[in-house]
């Protein structure tokens, strides 16, 4: 067989440098890729769900397809919810959604499965099978090594509490019962933690969890600081502790007044939402320079489909979108994002968009993020050739 | 303080348990339906969409004192339906197919009432069938429709066009809001109108009332 003596950097080398603060040959490009790997096969989300080994060839070959730097698992709320007793509907094309949430009255805890082994029960298995053969298959086609990292996934507490109770109950929740909101998160907290474990035990490489209802969209800032901040950073350093894998925290929505809180979770990453780029890192910055956070690097923050959040310091359009842009918009924006975050010297950019890609994406502006990174994001300056 | 007074702050300070009380004092004291609704329930809700904007004011509030404000119009629609009360207008509410997010949505429906509109909220994942026919039976002059995934979103078109197919899009509104979307995302599918948040939907719901009664 023919040896080839190209030293090029992997994507998992590239990842895992840049969650550390270390830089390698470029940024790497994480577009947490749900769809673009779906439709590249012609499939619906429910038919790889049914048949988890399609979500593997539709990761890996999308990823041989795209050239970003990672895969993912189902990464959705489902599985640990389900088991509890939060009962699951499966659209054909869209991911599971809460048809009839487990808590409605405090009675209604001693119904639930507190305990569970996500080895055996549910659905977790499913997410724990499609791991271990990523896994396999990406270790067989780096032929012995493995080339690409697996991120997976984790519920913040917070979040796992909306849903087993329903949104809009959890949020009157925290106004008339605090105590019995601190009480279900507490319950929650070992629900998931023992998913993450599992998660890694089965060969993920990297971990992200995320929170969409402590958003400043959503609570106060109070009640994020008092009541579900203190879970969310537990939750991080409890994976820390026991993985001790790289951990990224997407503060999905605008949390501009609470970034400073957000970046004391003690993540490695913050995947931002549509938040204004350069208010993130000076606030970021400055909680790693008192010393009170650790963040290494920050994953973000093209549009997709969001509302626009900017507080005008940054000249980004965050309204546009992954699937609304063209390709030169992307681009454009690529390049602000790469420079707002590597031009400090502290923290590593990962380039990607502000939450999950949406549907529908034409390829091509997948294509123009990696193009951007490769183009704009050499530490050696020299765009890849 | 009158009785007008403590309805509206006992709305704007969620306080659920004393708004229908109150409200059935004022209306024990001989105050008129009407003037109960337009003279504290509106401006209370109004208040608090403001403290919201203002960022003073986050959902759990607004769903709090939302429930408050229909906690007093329950004890007024008895009287208001009595009494032939004036109707501004009629609104047909629903997240779209495939979308089952409706704080959202239950917000907007508790603010509109409360700006004295009739609404039917139909809830989440509402099909364009389901639209149609609850436009057709409630004669709405507005139709709201929410959704919050990106994946969602485009529902929205395909409602409009159903719309158009069956002949009814020029005799309803469209407003559209969510937290994904955009002016940009509105103009694209169509929609008359689109609102970032509950608030803005009532101000936005009475704007597309008054250019159809042009």
């Amino acid at each position: 067989m023919y040896e080839s003596k190209t030293t090029e950097i992997t994507p998992m080398e590239r990842m895992i440098a840049a969650l550390n603060g270390e830089k390698t040959d470029r940024v790497p490009v994480h577009v947490y890729p749900r769809w673009a790997p779906l439709e590249y096969l012609g499939l619906t989300f429910k038919e790889a769900w049914d048949d988890p080994d399609l979500w593997v060839k539709a990761q890996i070959l999308g990823q041989e397809r795209y050239q970003y730097d990672c895969v993912i698992d189902y990464d959705m709320m489902g599985p640990v919810e389900e088991f509890i007793g939060t009962k699951l509907k499966y659209p054909e094309n869209k991911v599971p959604m809460i048809e009839e949430p487990a808590i409605k009255t405090k009675e209604d805890i001693k119904k639930c499965n507190w305990k569970l082994d996500p080895r055996k029960d549910g659905n977790m298995p499913k997410v724990l099978y499609v791991i271990r053969r990523l896994k396999e298959e990406l270790i067989k086609r780096g032929r012995g090594k493995q080339h690409v990292p697996i991120m997976t996934w984790g519920s913040c507490p917070s979040r796992t509490c909306a849903c087993l109770t329903g949104f809009d109950r959890w949020f009157e929740l925290i106004i008339e019962d605090p105590d019995w909101a601190q009480e279900l998160m507490e319950l929650a907290f070992p629900t998931w933690f023992e998913m993450v474990k599992a998660e890694i035990e089965a060969g993920a490489d990297i971990v992200w969890v995320n929170d969409p209802v402590s958003a400043a969209d959503c609570i106060s800032r109070e009640h994020y600081e008092k009541l579900t901040q203190p879970m969310e950073r537990k939750f991080i350093e409890a994976i820390r502790r026991e993985t001790g894998v790289n951990i990224t925290m997407h503060p999905c929505g605008n949390w501009h007044d609470r970034m400073d809180l957000v970046a004391q979770n003690q993540a490695d990453c913050y995947f931002l939402g549509p938040m204004d780029i350069r208010l993130c890192v000076d606030k970021i910055t400055e909680q790693n320079k008192a010393g009170n956070a650790r963040c290494k690097a920050i994953n973000g923050n093209i549009g997709a489909a969001t509302p626009s959040t900017t507080d005008g310091r940054t000249a980004l359009p965050y309204a546009s979108t992954m699937n609304q842009s063209t390709a030169d918009e992307i681009e454009g924006e690529c390049k602000e994002v790469i420079k707002a975050i590597e031009e400090e010297g502290d923290l590593r950019c990962v380039l990607g968009p502000n939450c999950w890609a949406p549907a529908k994406v034409p390829p091509v502006n997948y294509d123009a993020v990696v193009y951007a990174a490769r183009k704009y994001g050499r530490y050696d300056g020299k765009p890849e050739a | 303080m009158g009785v007008l007074d403590e309805i509206k702050e006992s709305i704007i300070a969620m306080k659920k348990t004393e708004s229908p009380g109150l409200t059935q004092k004022a209306l024990d004291e001989g105050l008129d339906a009407e003037e109960i609704l337009d003279k504290a329930l509106v401006p209370a809700m109004d208040t608090v969409g403001k403290q919201y904007e203002e960022g003073t004011k986050f959902i759990p509030e607004m769903l709090i004192a939302a429930k408050a404000m229909m906690g007093a119009l329950n004890i007024l629609k008895p009287k208001l339906t009595a009494s032939g009360g004036k109707s501004q207008g009629k609104v047909v509410l629903g997240t779209v197919e495939g979308d089952v997010h409706d704080i959202g949505l239950k917000l907007v429906g508790m603010m509109l009432e409360g700006a004295g509109l009739d609404v039917v909220v139909l809830g989440a994942d509402t099909s364009k069938e389901e639209f149609l026919e609850a436009i057709k039976e409630h004669n709405a002059n507005i139709l709201g429709m929410s959704a919050l995934l990106t994946t969602t979103m485009p529902e929205m078109k395909e409602v409009i066009d159903f719309l158009k197919e069956n002949g009814l899009r020029e005799k309803v509104k469209v407003m559209v809001g969510g937290a994904t979307l955009n002016q940009r995302f509105a103009d694209e599918y169509g929609a008359d109108g689109f609102a970032p948040d509950a608030a803005q939907a009532s101000v936005l719901a009475k704007r597309l009332l008054a250019e159809q009664s042009k």
